[in-house]
Formats: C-alpha cells, structure tokens, sequence
C-alpha cells in the first residue's frame, strides 16, 4: 500500500511541467537515436551525461529513462522500414516486420509493434512496480558473497551469452576489467595501471570508453565498409485507416501478452538481455499460430506483435536487477548505472529507501514515458522517415562531432578526445574482428564493484575461500549460472534455427519481389534476417564450415 | 558479415576461403594483442605496491585474475583461429559487406579527428569542430565540400551558443569568436 502512495508521490513528482518536458525531451531523443543508424540509447546516455551535470538528479534520471524506452520503440521503425536492424533485439522485428511493409501493410507492422510495446512496457512497468520494492527487501538481506556471485554470473553471462563467439565475448570482457582497474586502488590508494600519466590516476573515464566505442568505433567502422547510395526505404501508406483492421487487433493482443509473459521475467534474469526474449517469442508465436503459422516468413503480425512487446518488457525487467541490487545486465544499463553514479546515487537494495521519491520519480516518468510514446510514436512516423533518410556522410560525421564534444566536455582538456579516439580505433577493431563490444562496457563498470565485493567478503572470512559459496544464495547463484550457460548456449542454437528458417524465406521472397527495387539494391533485402542468423551460424563451433545454406537447412532438420 | 558475400561463414566456400585468409593477419594480430596485454597486466601487476595495512586481498590478487583471464582468452582465441573460426564483422543497417574494406577512409577519419583534437585550444572549439564535421563528412563522400564544412560551421556555433553560452559549458570560443559574448557562458 506504502508502495502505491509513493507510486503517486512519484507521479505528482513527473506531472510538474519541467518534468514533463523532460520526460518529453527524452523520449524523443531516444526514439530518434533509436531510429538512426549507428547510435543507440547507451552511447546517447553516455553523451548527454557531461552535458547535464547542470541539472538536477530527478530530471537526468527522468531524460534517461525517456531516452531508454524511446531507443527501443525507434528500433522497430527502421527494422519495419529499411529492414536492416541495428540492435540485435530487434531482428526478429525485421523478419515479419519488413515483409508487412513490402506487401504494402508498413502502417499496420509500425501500428502493432507500437501498441504492443506501449501495452507491453505498461504491463511490464505495472510488474516493475511491484516485484521491485519485494526484491530491494528481499536483497538488503544478502551478504558481500551473495553480490560477488551475482556479478560473477553477470559477468560469465554477458560475456559468454552476448556475442556470437564465446571466447571473443570473455575476451571483451576481460579487457573491460582491465579498464576498469587503471586507476588508483579505492581500498589501498595505490596506483595501477596509470603508466605514469596523471589523468589515468582517476582511471579511464566510462563516458570516454562508452562513447568511444560506441560513436567513434562505429562511425570508423561504417566509414570502412560505408553502403554508398540513397537510403531505400519502403513507403508507407497514409491515413489513420489503414493502421489497424479489425482483424489485425484480433491478432495482436494474445502476441502482446505473451510476448510480455515471456520478455519480463527474462529480462530480470542476466540472461543475455532482450534479443533472447524476442527470439523465445518469435519461436512461441510461431508455433501458437494455428492456421496463420504458413504466412510466417512472408509477413505476419504475430511475429511483429510478440516479440516487440517482449523487447519492451525485457527493457523493464532490466530495471528489476539495476534498481534493486545495482547489477547492469547489458551495456544500457551499465551506462544507467554510471548516470546513478554521477549523481553520488548507488543503485541497490538501498536505493528503494534512501532514494525513495527518485526511484518512484523514475518509475512513475516510465508510465508516462510510454503513454508519450505511443501518442508520438504512430503520428510521426513521416517525420522518423525523414530522420532514417540522413544522408549517410552528415549523419556519421554528426555522431563523431558530438562524441568529440561529449568528451571533450568531461574536463575540457583535450586529451580526452585523444583517449576518445583510441578507444573509437579499439571499437573499430573490435567490431571488424567479431569482438562483442557490450561485454568491454559491462565488465568496465561492473569490475571495480566486484572487486570490492570480493576483497571485502575475504577480509571478513579473513581469507577463508569457502566463504564465497558457504552462503545458500551464493551457491545458488553459482548453480543457476551453470544452468543459464546451458539453457542459453541451447536457446542460441534456436535462435539459429529460427533465423535460419526466415533467412530462406526471406531470400525466396527476395527473388519474387525484387522487381520492386528499383535501384539494384536487391540484396539489402536479404542482409537483415540474414545478418541475425549467419552472424550466429558462422559462429557454432565445429559448423563454420559449411556454405550458409546448407548449414541453415541442416539445422533446421535437426 | 551481412550480404550474400558474407556467406563468409563458411571458409570452405573456395571464394570465401580466399577472403578469409585476407582477414586473417589481422585476426591474427587482435587475438596476439589480447594475450600480449594478459601477459603485461600479469607482469606489471607485480609491480604494484602492497602496502603493509593491506586487507587479506591487496590491490594485486584481482589484476592477477584479470591478466588470466585476458591470457586465457587470448589462448582460446589463437586455438580457434587455427582450427579456422573466424569472427563475424559486425552487420549494420549502413554497413555494406560486400564492399572491400576502405583502409583509406579509415585513416583520413582519423587524421581529421586528429587534427581537431590538435586545434582545440588553438583556433577554438567552434572551427576546430567545423573542421571534424566537414572534414569527415567530405571524406565520407559529402560533395560539394564546401556544402559540408557550411553545414559543419552552422552545427558548431549552434552547438558553441547552446551548450557554451546557455548551458555554461565551456568550450573555448577561439580568437575568433573571442569577442562574442553570446559564445561564452
């Protein structure tokens, strides 16, 4: 009950008119990095946040969490309309998603991956609402062990799960830790890792990494292999009519529910984040289609419904672990993290009392977030059209101006965005050789954490190893992790399959309509889905040697 | 790996073998790097100093694990490139795989990024970032050029007047704009 009135504490927080335009400010700037190529709601955070040390706690977290949800309803714009999808989340959206589009139902796709992340991210916000404060209670109780085994497992997750190659995503990992301990040691003062250099005494600042990698590393990357030529999107046709039929409702709303079923509680769980609830949904639909399952692959609304609104509410089910324990179970969230951190605010179980109006200040302005979204989401999709037809070359060349000026911003000191750059060649190399980046931002921001966790755990067993798995919890902890690497190892093979399956598809569908490409550009049509699928199929161990098609269709027997 | 050209997975594929022995060195040379830096963090761990009030833990065990962790990786990584498991590019709605890369593009990006970090303090944030966006977008393909170092020149003094002059930011205006007053915060 204490809940619900600082529920409404809360939104009397967000009515106020400046948070509103915050709230506003935020969703926008979210849904237009989510709409563009090449930015993502992690590398916007991590911009904005020297830009907004001026304001106050409520309001940044506010403009965060706009920008968090909003990333997620832009993703699915361009997957629908230029079918090449940036976050992996939003694969799945690509395959059903673009194929509504070029059978001329682009409005209806846009409709229901709008409605049903707005009635999947309110759900999930509703679930957020009340499993949070039982798990902050439930958490204050655990001891240093309990946490270092969680972030263990968070770290063996997202280093192994994220990621196509598992030794590529430790690898990432581990160079995130190394990151995270250049710097002065909090325990003993002593410095590590600074190679003499004064400004690394402070250690290498996480807004320089993130933004690094993410703005520099892709802008060099695109820049590498750059798609010359217009932007091909495909049209869509005016008019409120023609967003959703009768039919089209009647086909959504069971996909909205499960996929949010599905997307929250894997959400909460480090299990790899929002792409392997899309995938779990896309399989579920798929199969719970009755007599529509023949129109997957050439474009049915299930398959854009479900997993859209398992996307949405993964997105919330994150939150559970970063509100109550302080534990980022992807990049985004590792970032939100360091947002908390700027503000002297450490998120965990803590926070639901000593942060109490903020926290319920951020929850309240992720209800109102995506009732805002949802308004502006479909009216304005001719303008996110716009935005998607950037001309590559300003767009890129804007991305680098305004990392240049996020870091740059930090100390105004040059040298920043000289680090900036050499992280941006790191995340070039990353990116051009396989290397998941998301795990380097994680275990950068995590490390340190776990550090201390552990030191302190040992100093109070005085050394004793036991210690880290003598507490039931810990333990397991380390158990269900064994189990996750299992189950999620297992859930990638799926996703392979699913991907597979629609890969073939999509290049049979490519060949009948390709006469709607005008310009030549017939191949883009096949790259989305089949990015998805071969990026993890090259990757099986032991299977990455055989033509692509063969290999999708072996496993689609299997 | 997105195209039909990345079918790239598979290094049978007489064609692709061909590209991926093309990758290869510098493969090669990341997964190198990611051992060489195991090795280092391992070796200049030791040099960190534990001092006597140091807890049962000091400031050495977790560097420690990191190097191992950053060697053992790198070791799996070497192994994996024998056996012929390459990594996957990354996709990306603006990334064309089918293109070989642009080493060229690559480097003038980063002499242009260079070149603004370098001038800076001297002609000011406003031109030094006309500079970045100009450049980079000319280099990326923008023509007429003088187009994108306009657009360039717009972007910078909005930003210089938004983030400098009302938010307080303070990015040097330069010499030129030195006597501005809405330039600075």
């Amino acid at each position: 009950m204490d809940n619900l009135a600082a529920l409404l504490d809360g939104f009397a927080t967000v009515a106020q008119p400046q948070y509103l335009l915050y709230a506003l400010f935020g969703v926008f700037v979210g849904t237009a990095v989510g709409v563009l190529p090449g930015i993502g709601p992690a590398m916007t955070i991590a911009l904005l946040l020297p830009l907004t040390y001026s304001l106050d706690a409520t309001a940044a977290i506010i403009v965060f969490a706009g920008i968090y949800y909003g990333g997620m309803y832009g993703g699915s714009t361009t997957s629908i309309l230029l079918n090449t999808p940036g976050e992996s989340a939003s694969i799945v959206t690509a395959l059903e998603g673009h194929k509504m589009a070029r059978l001329g139902r682009g409005a209806a796709a846009l409709a229901t991956a709008a409605i049903g992340s707005f009635v999947a991210g309110t759900i999930a916000t509703v679930a957020l609402t009340f499993v949070a404060p039982v798990v902050a209670r439930w958490a204050v109780q655990l001891g240093e062990p309990d946490y270092f085994a969680l972030m263990v497992v968070a770290f063996v997750t997202v280093g192994a799960l994220l990621g196509s190659s598992v030794s590529r995503g430790l690898a990432a990992l581990a160079l995130g830790l190394f990151l995270g301990l250049v710097g002065t040691d909090t325990l003993t003062g002593q410095q590590r890792f600074t190679f003499g250099v004064p400004s690394f005494a402070d250690g290498v600042d996480v807004v320089v990494v993130a933004v690094g990698l993410f703005a520099v590393g892709e802008a060099l990357h695109v820049g590498s292999r750059l798609r010359h030529g217009p932007v091909h999107l495909v049209p869509v046709e005016r008019g409120w009519r023609s967003w959703m039929r009768r039919e089209d409702w009647r086909r959504s709303w069971k996909p909205w529910l499960r996929g949010t079923a599905i997307g929250f509680p894997v959400g909460t769980i480090p299990a790899g984040g929002a792409d392997v609830a899309t995938f779990l949904s896309y399989a579920t639909e798929k199969k719970l289609a009755g007599p529509h399952r023949a129109e997957f692959g050439k474009g049915a609304i299930e398959g854009v419904a479900g997993p859209e609104s398992a996307n949405n509410a993964a997105a919330s089910g994150v939150l559970v672990p970063l509100l109550t324990l302080g534990l980022p179970t992807t990049a985004t969230a590792a970032i939100i993290i360091v947002a908390f951190q700027s503000y002297g605010i450490q998120p965990g179980p803590l926070l639901f009392e000593s942060q109490s109006s903020l926290v319920w200040a951020l929850v309240a302005s992720l209800y109102v977030g995506n009732l805002m979204l949802v308004v502006l989401n479909l009216p304005l999709v001719g303008m996110w059209v716009k935005v998607l037809q950037i001309p590559r070359h300003y767009l890129y060349a804007g991305i680098l101006l305004f990392g240049a000026l996020g870091s740059f911003a930090l100390n105004f000191a040059p040298v920043d965005v000289l680090v900036l750059l050499g992280v941006g060649l790191l995340g070039f190399v990353m990116r051009r050789y396989g290397y998941p980046v998301a795990p380097l931002v994680v275990g950068m921001i995590l490390g340190p954490m776990a550090e201390d966790r552990l030191r302190r755990s040992l100093a109070i067993s005085q050394g004793d190893l036991t210690t880290l798995v003598a507490s039931p919890f810990a333990a397991t902890a380390y158990g269900v992790m064994a189990l996750l690497l299992v189950a999620g190892l297992w859930l990638k093979r799926r996703e392979r399959a699913a991907g597979a399956v629609t890969s073939g598809h999509s290049s049979d569908d490519t060949s009948g309509h390709s006469s709607d490409d005008a310009s030549g550009h017939a191949s883009d049509d096949v790259s989305g889905p089949a990015s998805g699928s071969e990026q993890d199929a090259g990757h099986d161990p032991g299977s990455g040697t055989r033509p692509s098609h063969a290999a999708t269709s072996e496993e689609t027997n299997r | 790996m997105t195209t039909p050209t990345s079918v790239a997975t598979s290094p049978d594929d007489g064609r692709t073998a061909l590209a991926a022995l093309r990758r290869r060195p510098g493969e090669l040379v990341a997964a190198l790097g990611v051992l060489a830096l195991g090795i280092f963090v391992l070796v200049d761990t030791r040099t960190i100093v534990v001092p006597g009030s140091a807890n049962t833990l000091g400031p050495r065990a977790f560097p420690y694990l990191v190097g191992a962790l950053l060697v053992g990786a790198g070791i799996t990584l070497l192994v994996g490139l024998a056996r012929g498991r390459h990594g996957e590019e990354e996709g990306g709605e603006d990334v064309d795989a089918s293109v070989p890369t642009d080493w060229r593009t690559v480097a003038l990006l980063v002499a242009v990024f260079l070149a603004h970090v370098l001038t800076i303090t001297t002609i000011g944030w406003p031109l030094a970032a006309t500079l970045l966006f100009g450049g980079s977008a000319i280099v990326l393909g923008a023509r007429p050029w003088w187009r994108a170092l306009a657009l360039g020149l717009v972007l910078a003094v909005t930003v210089q007047v938004v983030f400098g002059g009302l938010l307080g930011l303070s990015l040097p205006p330069g010499p030129l704009f030195e006597s501005v007053a809405v330039f600075r915060g």
